[in-house]
């Protein structure tokens, strides 16, 4: 098969490419730091307007139920806790490209964001569950797995029903088709983007490997969550497109993880009941 | 156009319905989208099952997340209304599964695999007539099934939208 585009031309000709706020970016790489405080992490969200609102907002929401009202940014942050202003700062600048339709990959509005919601909430919970990797790093690891894909929609949009009969008839996964059609699949662009926004090391091989998590080669943890989480939010049906679950399960990740099928079911039924409960509570506050 | 209630059958939960509705399992993966219809009774329900089996160390929450409690409870439910297990004709669909190397392989984790297995077996204990199905494979499905005529439609992304089968008609030519 010929290729017609390398992934840096996707890159440099995709007019519409997914972007995270500076911010955003900042508050994550603060909330990592050993050294970060509520008064550093809100003196970075101080310079968005936008996610000081948010912050604020979620501070004062019926979820953390809270007699007075909050309306100092370092005690938002002290309230929420670091981790959860991370989340919600990744998830208010993801959301509002996240939730457009990718219609490359036949995901209609809001598909790609229950997707990419879906596998961080699961990834979060299989971190905790093995203990093998941070649970917020896997959450945002899940948020982000499948960016390519969104770069990628425009160039693959004619090509969908070509990677599946080639799929089909050479009996190959999604992803390997991809390789074979396009030269590339969905994860090296993902990866191809996330390093060029010097995303953490563990965020990028995350990108790369979610379908092919024993070739990663340093952040074992992180990817086999994300495969794992990944495998839970489809086999559940949230944001399944034209490649549905045409990719392989990799069950050398449940070994590595030392998670068995019947903790992956439990860990199934606990992502179903939290997905549910995060949904709302996020999606209000990012849009 | 098929008049009456539009019920959306949400993950893990169980419709029933006496008279005309449309009952609708919305973007099945790997779960499980079972209808059954008692046309003399004109009872009609559906079920969205999620995971092969309960936990054994945890009570169960929602009936309808697990074939082996969800299948006997929507049954019950379905009496309530009128209807006779004997009498009832049921179809099935979903049960999506990850991309296998080689007809041989399998997996223990495949939740789509073990689905569909549960739902098979637990219908066959039952003695249940189940005039057809529609699973595995790769993409998610959407289930609808009109109370009025029994039409059980499944849609996919690529294939769109088919019939695999009309309970009520088949009905009549069972007890013909």
């Amino acid at each position: 098969m010929s290729h017609t585009i390398t992934i840096e031309q996707i890159v440099a000709k995709t007019t519409d490419l997914p972007t995270i706020p500076a911010a955003a970016i900042k508050v994550m790489r603060e909330t990592q730091s050993s050294s970060s405080s509520a008064a550093s992490v809100a003196k970075i969200i101080v310079t968005d307007q936008a996610l000081s609102a948010r912050v604020l907002r979620l501070a004062n929401s019926a979820y953390y139920g809270l007699s007075r009202r909050i309306v100092d940014l370092p005690e938002a942050v002290v309230v929420l806790g670091m981790k959860s202003v991370k989340n919600l700062a990744l998830v208010a600048g993801t959301y509002p490209w996240m939730q457009r339709p990718v219609t490359g990959y036949c995901l209609g509005p809001e598909e790609m964001w229950r997707h990419a919601f879906g596998t961080a909430v699961a990834s979060q919970i299989i971190a905790r569950v093995s203990g093998k990797a941070s649970e917020d790093v896997a959450f945002t690891a899940g948020l982000l797995h499948d960016l390519g894909k969104v770069a990628l929609s425009v160039w693959i949009e004619n090509k969908m029903g070509a990677i599946l009969l080639y799929a089909g008839r050479e009996e190959i996964s999604f992803d390997e088709a991809e390789r074979r059609v396009l030269g590339y699949d969905h994860c090296q662009v993902g990866y191809h983007l996330a390093t060029n926004w010097n995303l953490p090391e563990e965020l990028c091989e995350a990108a790369l490997h979610h379908h092919n998590p024993a070739q990663a080669t340093v952040h074992h943890g992180i990817v086999d969550c994300v495969h794992v989480g990944d495998y839970i939010c489809s086999a559940m049906g949230f944001g399944l497109g034209g490649d549905g679950m045409l990719y392989r399960f990799d069950e050398t990740s449940l070994d590595r993880l030392g998670i068995t099928t019947n903790q992956v079911d439990a860990v199934t039924d606990e992502f179903v009941e939290k997905f549910e409960e995060y949904e709302t509570l996020f999606t209000e506050m990012a849009a | 156009m098929p008049v009456g209630n539009q019920l959306l059958v949400g993950m893990s939960e169980i419709k029933v319905a006496k008279g005309p509705a449309i009952f609708t399992c919305l973007g099945l993966g790997s779960c499980i989208g079972l209808v059954a219809i008692d046309e003399q009774a004109d009872v009609c329900g559906m079920i969205h099952i999620m995971l092969p089996e309960a936990f054994k160390d945890k009570p169960v929450d929602k009936p309808g997340k697990f074939a082996d409690t969800g299948i006997p409870e929507l049954l019950s439910q379905m009496e309530k209304l009128g209807a006779s297990k004997s009498r009832m004709i049921m179809a099935y669909a979903g049960g999506a599964q990850v991309f296998k190397f080689g007809s041989d392989s399998s997996s223990r984790l495949d939740v789509g695999a073990r689905n569909g297995d549960a739902v098979t077996k637990i219908l066959k204990s039952l003695g249940a007539r189940v005039l057809a199905y529609d699973i595995g494979g790769s993409s998610g499905r959407t289930v609808i099934v009109n109370a009025e005529d029994g039409e059980v439609k499944v849609r996919t992304v690529h294939s769109g939208e088919k019939t695999i089968c009309s309970l009520k008609r088949s009905a009549k030519r069972l007890a013909a």
